[in-house]
């Protein structure tokens, strides 16, 4: 259980502190492409941050492979949206959306895991 | 060249061995289980590579009779107190996988644990132990690799040459390696996604 909700809290940290530098750094108007390569940029360096900060407390794969899909396709979202100001227009609101975001990754990247979990070869069955 | 790669290994692993315990603590704790089932097949003569601080002896099954290398002194000395505690025979020495001390056909049983992610010349590793194994003999390994899923697969890629500086390198095709060294798959299993996987093979 410990390791559950501590997957959880990760994803949702690497959330936050994505939308939250990436809002820090665009600007409504920013052309689009620009906004997510920046934002993609700097989800990389917060995952990776974040995972080898925690990984060794919470595994470093199941902290990382999360972490890694939220901070690259988090940041280009979030750089996505607010190139165009399309919604959360504080930075509470950003930050929820992060969390969220976060969340819901960790969860399918656990419902994929479930799926691919066990034997692909056993010779002795 | 050889001994220039066998000895950045040695420096690499000896720089890691006061902080291993630390980085490694979560997932000794998630995959305690799979370790202690993959190494309940352990049986003979059974030889460890990489055994860094000594940290998986407490999965091994008691009563077995095991040699245990390291290429690190300083793990191999964090590795003593844990190797006096084991309920068996467990004798720790200082070698590198691609150069072993030991005849052909010497040993029924090679354990690794996250091992081919960080030897430098991964076949030729693979090739030694597969000499070493009796014919018949078993490699049991919980290993982790490259993704075979294209989205994760590049991720690790990316992340390589990062954590090769500060240990391991995260696009391994071990499974590959394993075949390519000569041996026979016997089990292959995902223990998280397609990255961390128990293998078992024979030499036949």
């Amino acid at each position: 259980m410990f390791f559950q909700i501590g997957d959880f809290l990760v994803g949702m940290l690497v959330g936050v502190l994505t939308a939250l530098a990436v809002r820090v750094l665009m600007w409504p108007g920013i052309d689009m492409v620009i906004a997510m390569l920046i934002g993609m940029g700097v989800g990389m360096v917060i995952h990776f941050v974040i995972a080898f900060a925690l990984g060794p407390l919470l595994g470093m794969f199941q902290t990382m492979m999360p972490a890694s899909v939220i901070g690259m396709y988090g940041g280009m979202f979030f750089g996505m949206r607010d190139s165009m100001e399309a919604g959360s227009a504080t930075y509470g609101a950003a930050a929820l959306v992060g969390a969220i975001f976060g969340a819901v990754v960790v969860a399918a990247l656990k419902i994929y895991d479930r799926a691919l979990h066990g034997p692909t070869l056993d010779l002795e069955a | 060249m050889t001994i220039a790669v066998e000895n950045d290994a040695k420096r690499k692993w000896d720089g890691a061995a006061n902080s291993f315990d630390f980085l490694s603590f979560g997932d000794d704790k998630r995959f305690a289980g799979y370790k202690r089932r993959l190494f309940a097949k352990m049986y003979g003569k059974s030889l460890m590579v990489a055994t860094g601080t000594g940290n998986d002896f407490k999965f091994f099954p008691p009563g077995q009779d095991i040699v245990a290398l390291d290429i690190s002194p300083k793990m191999l000395e964090k590795a003593a107190p844990r190797a006096v505690g084991y309920p068996g025979t467990l004798t720790l020495r200082e070698m590198d996988v691609c150069k072993l001390d030991y005849p052909d056909n010497t040993f029924d049983t090679v354990v690794t644990v996250c091992t081919f992610c960080s030897v430098p010349k991964p076949i030729v590793g693979l090739t030694e132990l597969r000499r070493v194994l009796k014919p018949g003999g078993q490699i049991l390994m919980f290993e982790h690799m490259r993704s075979a899923i294209a989205q994760f697969g590049v991720l690790l890629d990316m992340m390589t040459p990062l954590t090769r500086r500060l240990g391991p390198d995260l696009n391994r095709d071990t499974v590959g390696n394993v075949l390519k060294a000569g041996f026979r798959l016997r089990r292959v299993e995902n223990v998280y996604m397609d990255i961390v996987r128990i293998i078992e093979a024979v030499k036949d």
